[in-house]
């Protein structure tokens, strides 16, 4: 499974299986009537049984309903925050969408805090909106996020240290302590104990993106020998 | 073409036809709107059943894992929540428990306990009468023959 595709190709595989069964189409793909067409350019990809999509290098964030992002307050509007998620439209945060948060209880967010929160709406005619308490009213790992460092990155690397089998994080928090939130808008946050160590985070982070897992491994156990010697 | 007999307006506006009058006006609505709109639709939009669905997002392509995490005691609140997490997953993939009991066992205990109370809701007589079955019924006067 290694067909490169351009926007505009029918991927006429997925045809014939549909024909058959249900498919599922994702990122890259849509369909017209019975024909699948790519519309971004790059590697077709599959997971059994039936879901497909297009693994293409993009550093553009395209919301999507149900993904966690990192934005930044750019304005308090009445009821609302604009929020900057590096997307075509900044999104807006009802000041209600915070746990414990009423209309006499305000929750105590500042111009140009950064905030973990998850998208609710993500449409190509709306404009985002985002939340930060799941659907219990619980902030669970949602919320403004203190101190630490953002950095942008592609979003192939925030998939890629996401991924079940990538062994980055596993691996450098053998070497020191470290907080993160990776935002799938291409943004990741990080906080450690020290100056140093943060910058190590993030280096390491930013140098996996074209390194295999095994080389992953091992650099990660250079960058915490060069620290504590 | 109706077969519906027509209400005229004037017996329309009239005070206890008003839930009719709501009724008709409803249906008009929809005539309307399906009028409007039946150059548009295609028999396809009505009764189409795709086979594909269109998932937008990476996370459940890829299977990524969630994307805040701490690590030794950084951030106990997220270390805490994660834990929770791996938990819940350990608790769905953990095997069934074996059984203390078994099924044979489960079997006989209950059925004699089935019979045990079903006896304490028999009458005292139809108890009694279970238990002695094989007995004959109470004695009887025997009137002696006479003999002439």
């Amino acid at each position: 499974m290694s067909a490169v595709l351009v926007p505009g190709e029918a991927v006429s595989e997925i045809e014939e299986v549909a024909k058959t069964k249900k498919v599922v189409l994702g990122p890259g793909l849509r369909r017209t009537n019975d024909s699948v067409l790519a519309c971004k350019a790059g590697v077709l990809c599959k997971k059994a049984p039936n879901m497909f999509w297009i693994d293409s290098y993009q550093r553009r964030y395209v919301p999507v309903r149900g993904e966690c992002v990192l934005g930044v307050v750019t304005q308090k509007a009445g009821d609302i925050f604009r929020v900057d998620i590096g997307a075509h439209e900044q999104a807006c945060l009802s000041y209600l969408a915070f746990e414990g948060a009423t209309k006499k209880n305000r929750p105590d967010i500042q111009l140009g805090d950064l905030l973990y929160a998850r998208l609710v709406v993500a449409s190509r005619d709306l404009e985002p909106e985002l939340v930060c308490v799941n659907s219990h009213g619980k902030k669970e790992k949602l919320g403004v996020l203190n101190d630490g460092f953002v950095f942008n990155c592609s979003i192939n690397l925030v998939r890629k240290i996401l991924n079940k089998n990538c062994p980055l994080l596993q691996a450098l928090q053998r070497e020191m302590p470290f907080e993160v939130a990776v935002g799938m808008n291409g943004r990741i946050w990080i906080k450690a104990k020290t100056m140093r160590e943060t910058i190590a985070v993030g280096n390491a982070i930013l140098a996996t993106e074209f390194v295999s897992n095994d080389d992953i491994r091992k650099l990660c156990e250079n960058i915490g020998n060069i620290l504590f010697t | 073409m109706s077969a519906k007999p027509q209400l005229s307006k004037g017996v329309l506006q009239m005070k206890f036809m008003k839930r009719t009058k709501d009724k008709v006006d409803e249906e008009l609505a929809a005539l309307e709107g399906r009028t409007m709109y039946s150059n548009e639709i295609t028999d396809r939009m009505m009764n189409d059943s795709s086979n594909f669905i269109i998932e937008p997002s990476f996370m459940r392509c890829e299977d990524l894992i969630d994307g805040r995490l701490s690590f030794r005691g950084m951030n106990p609140e997220i270390e805490r929540l994660l834990e929770l997490e791996e938990q819940e997953r350990q608790a769905k993939t953990r095997h069934e428990m074996g059984k203390d009991v078994t099924d044979q066992e489960m079997v006989d205990y209950y059925g004699n306990v089935v019979q045990t109370i079903s006896r304490k809701f028999d009458t005292h007589r139809k108890r009694k009468g279970n238990r002695e079955e094989s007995e004959s019924k109470p004695m009887k006067f025997l009137k002696p023959k006479d003999e002439d």
